[in-house]
This record gives C-alpha cells, structure tokens and sequence, in this order.
C-alpha cells in the first residue's frame, strides 16, 4: 500500500541505488568515472527512441519501426551530406523530417484506416530495412566526414558525452510534454480510455498521429546520433533495438495496455539493464546468460509496476 | 392455481431461490416454473432480477438458497454453465457466441463433431451433411458451408437456434431476441418459436415488448423488485395487465407520481426533423432554459442515438439543430467550447479512466481553461479538482485517488464533475444512476435539480421510470425512433410512459 502510492519513478529509484551500491561492493571496477559514464553512454541511444517511442505506447500502440528507422536515416544523412554535399545542419534537420512523415505515415494507417498498429509498425520495420538496404546497396558506408557530424556522437563536452545531453534533453522534454502539457494529457488519456477521451473533446484520431510522428522524429533523432558516433551506416545498425526500447519502457513503468508511462522511468529501466549486464560482465558471468537475466527483470518489473501482486487490487485497469 | 393443459408436465421448477450479490436481494424467494412445450415470458422492469433468474437457471452463478428440479433432476447450489447445458438448457444470446471466422456447420457442432472411423479428425463431408439436413428439416435459409461473418445477425440467430437443437436442448431461453431483427425477420423467428414449440420444446422469452409478449407467449411471469408478483395464464394476459403488475400500485402512489410544469423560459435548443437513418426519425422539439426534458422509450428505441447526435458524437443524415438561437452543427468540441456537457450511459466503458486520477479525470474536459497555451497550469487543475470533489461530495476527497477504485456512484460524480466546474448551459446526461446506490442516487438527483435551478438546461434519458418522472418538466416517450408522445402539464405516472412507450394505445388496454 505504502510502496503502491509512491510514484514508479521512485520506486526504480529505490531498487536502481541498492543494486549500484552491491554491485560497488562485489567489483571495485564498478564505481569508477570511466564506468559509470560508459554504462550511461551505452544507453544513450536506447533513452534517446524511448522518448519518442512511449507516446504510441501510451495511447495503447506501439512503434516497432524505429530500428529500422533509425538505421535508414542514418544512411540518408549521410547521402545528404557526402554524396549530394548538404551542409551538416541542413542535412540532420532535413532527416529528421523525413523521419517525421514516415512516423505520419505509420499513425495515419493506425488512425485513420485502424489497421492494429503491431502489424502497421512491424510492416514499417521491414520495408524500411528493405529502403535502406536500397539506398545504401547494400552496403556498409564508413562515414569520414563531415568533422562537425562526426562529433556529435564522440565528442565531449564538460568531460561528459555529448549523446548524454542530447538524451538528457530529449527525455527531460518529454517528459514535461508528458505531465504537464495538455496534450500530454490527451495521449494518457486516449491510452486509459479512448471513447471517455473523445466525450470529453478530444480527438483521439489526432492524437494518435502525432504520437507516431513523435516517435518518428525521435528515431532520426536516433539515427544521425548512431550514425555519428559508430561512423558507419547500414541497412541493419539498429537491428533489434525495439526491443530494448520496448524493454526499458516496461521496466520504467509504462503500462503494457497503455494509459501510463513516463521517461525518465524508461531511461532509469535502460540503465538499470545496462548496469546487471555492466555487473555481470564485471563478475565475469559469461554472456549467454546476461539475456536470461534481463528476461527475468521484465517480468519481475511488470510484475510490481503493474500490481499482479498486490492482493485484492484488480491489475491492469480491470479494477472492478 | 395448477392448471394442467395437454402439456402439463412441469419441465423446470425453482422454489424459493434467492440471490444476493452482496448486499439486498436481487432473488427474493422466487417460486418460478416453465412447462414442457410452452413459450413462457419473464417480464420485469430492469433491476427486477430477470436476468439474474437467468444467470442461476443456466449456471452462470450460483444462487444462494432454494431448490431447482429441471425435467426431474434436483440441480444442486454448485451449479455450472456446462451443466445446464449438459441438461439440456441452451441459451440464444443477446450479444451472439458464434465464432466468426467459422462455417455454420462447424459452429452448430462445436465439440461435438463427428469423427473420421477411429481417428481424431473431424469427418467435415458428414459434418456439412449432418448440418444441412437439420437445416432443411427446418426450412432455415441457411447454408451449411457458409462462414458465419458473411451471414445477417438474423440468420445468426438461427444457427445458435441450430446448435441448441442439435445438442437436443429441451429448453431454449431467448433474451431479447428481437432487439436487432427486422419485421420480416421477427415474424420468422415467431414462426420458429411455434415449430419449436409444436416439438415439446420449452421457450423461456424475455422481451421488452409488450406485444411480443402478449402475441407470444402460454404463461407470463412477471418480477419486481426481485420478487415474484403474478404468473398469468394464456387468457390473463394482456399488455396493460403486465406494465401495470410491473410497475406495482403502491409504488406508483409515492414515488411515482409527479405533476409536470412546462417552462417557458428562453430557448436553448431548438430541434427539428434530426433524422439518421435506421436510428431516429423527424425529431422536433425545443428545450427551454432551465428544463429538464425527459426522453423515456425502451432500449433500442432510438434515445441514445439522439442525444449522441445532438452532442456531436455521430453525425445525423436530416434536420436543424438550434443553439441559442443560431444554427449549430455539433461536433464535441464545438459542444464542450459552447457550454454543453455529457454523460455517457456505460459509465466504466466510456465516463472514466479507470487508470487515472480524479484530477485527470476531471482535468481533461477542462484544458481549455487549464492550459490555454499548451501547458497545464498545475494550481488551476488542483483547484478545478478540488472544487469539484467538493461540489459533489467525492468520496474519498482525495485529487489523487484512482478513479477505478471508487464506488459506482463515486465513479459518476467524477464524471459528472467534471461538467460542473465549467460554465454549463446544457448538459446531456444517460442513464445517470445505473448501478450506483441509493445515496448516491439521492445525491445526484439533487444536483440535476439544482442545475435546472441555476438555468442550465438538461436532457435526461432514462429507463429508470421514476427517475424520469421525479427530475423531468416534460417527458418525450420515443418508440422505434420516432417522438411517439409528449408529456406536459399534467400528472404522470411510471406507467403512463411504459405503456405509450410499448406502444400501447387506448383501445389496447381495453383487453
């Protein structure tokens, strides 16, 4: 009762500092600058989709695109500026558009036609890869250039990454989109319940058609820092990475059926996996068992989050 | 009082059941009987305990205490839906159980196909056969191959009629079978009910409609108020006998009736010839300030339909509409933006979100004033909360309480406060006390009047007689969606709207 009413952001708090702190205690590796910095680098990219990808989430879908996605605009940027020699600035901002109306595109087949955004997205995922493996034939492009670009993804700036702030700007954006803008409002809405949304004036149509634009912007986003910071583009770079942003996004509290979510509590997901896999590696548990590990922390999590556990309390909104 | 016919035989008996679902009795010692081979209807006003009968015949709950003998086989407390159906009960459902992607054939022998010799697989050759001769022994126009999507909701119908027959069900319970038939269609189904009948099968029918009732049916038994009030035979029956047992006279002396007195004030809205097709027709009517217009009919009748229409929810095919005096076309946010509000009639399915706060809940009809550049102002959304938690005596008074977890009547005051902290010149509200209790009720009653007090005007449709009568100036009784009466200036009763919404007319009750 007392755990319920604290907010989950708070809650992964209070389990991410324990296990920082027995994970300082088993490897004193763990508790260094270099480690620490590295563990939230790796995650950068993963905070960076999810802060676009929780608004579809939230209204009940879901962008399984971004991958592919991210991977496609990270050769077009390149295009951009090496084969047709767009100025960098110009470049990003025109990917990001162009990241923007295939995310339009997505939600208008999700809102305007109601084909279940699961198959919408995961179409989207697949004849993306198929663009980029066209546009990129196929190949893998070393990125050399432009040196403005390039650090973007491996600069530093105050000792910290640069991916660290454009996430943590990102997310923090988001955030406060989420709880204190009146769309934001809508989006939760339209996730807890789309027909008392739409009796109380909004348009859950419109709604939706952001919330796929959003997460399309997000994944250009993605895209150039990944492309950035690997210095190299193909059809399959973010292969996969759905799945981690979808990860994060259950750990961080965001409702599996929608109507809830939150950022930051998807940024703290992605680090909390990153520091067990960070701690498993330090205490030299081979790899093969770091994914059964995570597993099990999704369950664990969407156990708690969503109050499977709490007695007499009805989960997932069937309170009845 | 036994009188025994050429089908005589009792097929069900249930003595002294009752039921509660913790708290009053919804069965209150009900004596109820069907015979072999009779169509029996079980008539009640809603919340009279009919399909809570329903649900303890066919085991879909258990009752508490008395006994039930079907076709002389005790059915012990522990009943199961799979029993009753192994007994032989079948119920022809209201929202149908068919699987879509399926044929007719495959439906009517859901696991009960036949086998291939000695093999697990399904003889689909016999299985179409064994399906189109049942089809053909009934003159169904059906096909046995046919999927079951591509056929009407009529036809539907008769497949689940099918799937009873072939399990050799020996009671058939129809509830509301009608609702969403065609004429044609109806008297289809009436002359399947009398081949059923003519076959010694019982059908127990449960209707709305007086005059299927009445056209229908060997014996009525009629609820009220989880009790059993009378059981008419054949040459009892008549349609204003029922409405009046339904409703009861000592009721009907307190509560029930009510002098209504028009107001002439300033008019607000003003309606004529709104037409959808195949949902209301030619609706004319003006709304003054600070009235309350009831708008009675039965289910299906096409009410809800109109004040959707009218809000903005569904767009309507014909007609004006009228909003303080200039042209409106509703859209809901035009409605919201121009002082108007709604309660839906499903209040979990589309009042609430059940995963949010009371703030939010009442927040997000409000953003307009809370955030008129975008971001919310966090003071004003607490302030709007409170104020509304207060207004209506939300319990707990807590902002940040989950509205799934409140009561139902908790549950509507939310939803109902959250057009109370605007300025409101109009509000729609639905079924406004469906399964919310008394207090509750009383409470919101209140507020109803003292919004029509402070001259906002308020359509109410409702099924609850009382209510209806209690709260409204003047009552519009639609039937099969068309304005069928109107009450005004006169002393009404619960029963004068069910039996003009029933289509009753004069010579009628006569009988």
């Amino acid at each position: 009762m007392k755990i319920k009413s604290l907010s989950t952001d708070i809650r992964l708090l209070l389990v991410l500092l324990p296990l920082m702190a027995a994970l300082a205690l088993l490897s004193p590796r763990f508790l260094t600058l270099d480690n620490l910095t590295n563990v939230v680098w790796s995650v950068c990219l993963i905070g960076i989709l999810a802060s676009g990808a929780i608004y579809p989430r939230i209204t009940g879908g879901i962008d399984l695109s971004l991958g592919s996605m991210a991977a496609l605009t990270g050769i077009i940027v390149d295009m951009f500026m090496n084969r047709f020699g767009m100025h960098w600035m110009i470049a990003i901002l025109l990917t990001i558009a162009i990241g923007a109306l295939i995310g339009l595109f997505n939600g208008f087949i999700v809102a305007k036609i109601k084909v279940p955004a699961f198959v919408v997205t995961m179409a989207a995922k697949t004849y993306l890869y198929g663009v980029g493996l066209v546009v990129s034939q196929g190949a893998m492009l070393a990125i050399l250039k432009p040196k403005p670009f390039i650090a973007i993804g491996t600069g530093r700036f105050l000792g910290l990454p640069i991916p660290i702030y454009i996430m943590f700007v990102l997310a923090s954006t988001s955030q406060f989109i989420l709880k204190k803008t009146a769309f934001g409002r809508k989006v939760m809405a339209v996730g807890a319940n789309e027909v008392a949304a739409k009796l109380s004036g909004v348009d859950p149509d419109r709604i939706r058609l952001a919330s796929y634009t959003i997460s399309g912007v997000t994944s250009a986003i993605g895209g150039v820092v990944l492309a950035s910071l690997t210095q190299q583009v193909f059809a399959a770079a973010a292969s996969g990475i759905e799945l981690e942003v979808m990860t994060a996004l259950v750990i961080g509290g965001t409702s599996p059926v929608g109507g809830r979510g939150s950022v930051v509590g998807a940024i703290i997901g992605a680090i909390m996996v990153a520091f067990i896999i960070n701690g498993l590696n330090l205490l030299n548990i081979p790899a093969p068992f770091h994914p059964i590990v995570t597993g099990v922390v999704i369950i664990v999590a969407l156990l708690l989050n969503e109050g499977y556990l709490s007695p007499k309390k009805g989960s997932l909104g069937s309170a009845r | 009082m036994e009188i025994n016919g050429e089908n005589g035989a009792i097929l069900l008996e249930c003595r002294g059941v009752s039921k509660s679902y913790a708290g009053p009795l919804v069965l209150d010692k009900v004596d109820f009987s069907i015979r072999k081979g009779e169509v029996h209807s079980l008539v009640g006003e809603n919340g009279a305990g009919k399909s809570t009968l329903i649900k303890v015949i066919t085991g879909v709950t258990n009752r508490d205490s008395g006994e039930i003998v079907f076709d002389g086989t005790p059915i012990p407390i522990e009943h199961s839906r799979k029993a009753s159906q192994d007994l032989g009960i079948a119920v022809i459902y209201q929202e149908l159980s068919l699987i879509p992607g399926m044929t007719v054939a495959q439906n009517i022998f859901l696991t009960k196909e036949p086998l291939l010799g000695h093999t697990r697989l399904i003889d689909v050759r016999k299985m179409n056969k064994m399906a189109q001769a049942l089809i053909d022994k009934y003159q169904f126009p059906l096909k046995a191959a046919e999927p079951i999507d591509r056929i009407s909701i009529a036809q539907r119908q008769l497949v689940e009629i099918l799937k009873a027959l072939s399990s050799n069900a020996s009671l058939m319970i129809m509830d509301e079978p009608t609702s969403s038939l065609t004429k044609t269609e109806v008297e289809m189904l009436f002359s399947i009910i009398h081949t059923l009948k003519a076959e010694g099968i019982s059908v127990l029918y449960i209707s709305h409609r007086m005059e299927e009732v009445y056209a229908l049916s060997d014996r009525v038994t009629v609820l009220r108020d989880g009790k059993l009030v009378s059981v008419l035979e054949k040459e009892q029956i008549s349609p204003a006998e029922i409405i009046r047992l339904m409703i009861g006279h000592k009721l009907e002396e307190t509560a029930l009736h009510h002098h209504l007195v028009s107001k002439n004030g300033k008019v607000v809205l003003d309606v004529e010839g709104l037409t959808s097709v195949g949902k209301f027709a030619d609706i004319t009517f003006q709304l003054h300030e600070g009235e309350v217009l009831g708008i009675g009919g039965l289910v299906g009748s096409g009410r809800t339909e109109l004040v959707r229409a009218l809000y903005g929810i569904d767009s309507f095919d014909a007609g004006l509409v009228k909003y303080l005096g200039r042209p409106f076309v509703p859209s809901v946010r035009r409605s919201i933006e121009l002082g108007i509000g709604f309660i839906p009639e499903e209040r979990r399915l589309q009042g609430i979100l059940a995963t949010q706060s009371i703030t939010r809940n009442i927040g997000i009809a409000n953003l307009d004033k809370l955030a008129p550049i975008g971001v919310v102002n966090g003071k004003t959304e607490r302030q709007y909360s409170e104020k509304g938690i207060r207004l209506l005596n939300v319990k707990p008074p807590n902002p940040e309480h989950l509205a799934g977890n409140l009561s139902g009547g908790n549950q509507q005051k939310v939803v109902l406060a959250k057009w109370l902290v605007r300025d409101l010149k109009l509000i729609f509200i639905d079924e406004p006390t469906v399964g919310i209790d008394i207090g509750a009720k009383e409470e919101i009653y209140e507020h109803i009047k003292k919004l029509a007090g402070q001259g906002v005007s308020v359509i109410l449709v409702s099924s609850d007689l009382p209510e209806l009568t209690r709260l409204s100036d003047r009552v519009l009784v639609l039937r099969k969606g068309k304005i069928f009466h109107e009450f005004k200036e006169c002393v009404l009763t619960g029963e004068m709207i069910l039996r003009v919404a029933s289509g009753i007319v004069e010579e009628a009750y006569e009988n």
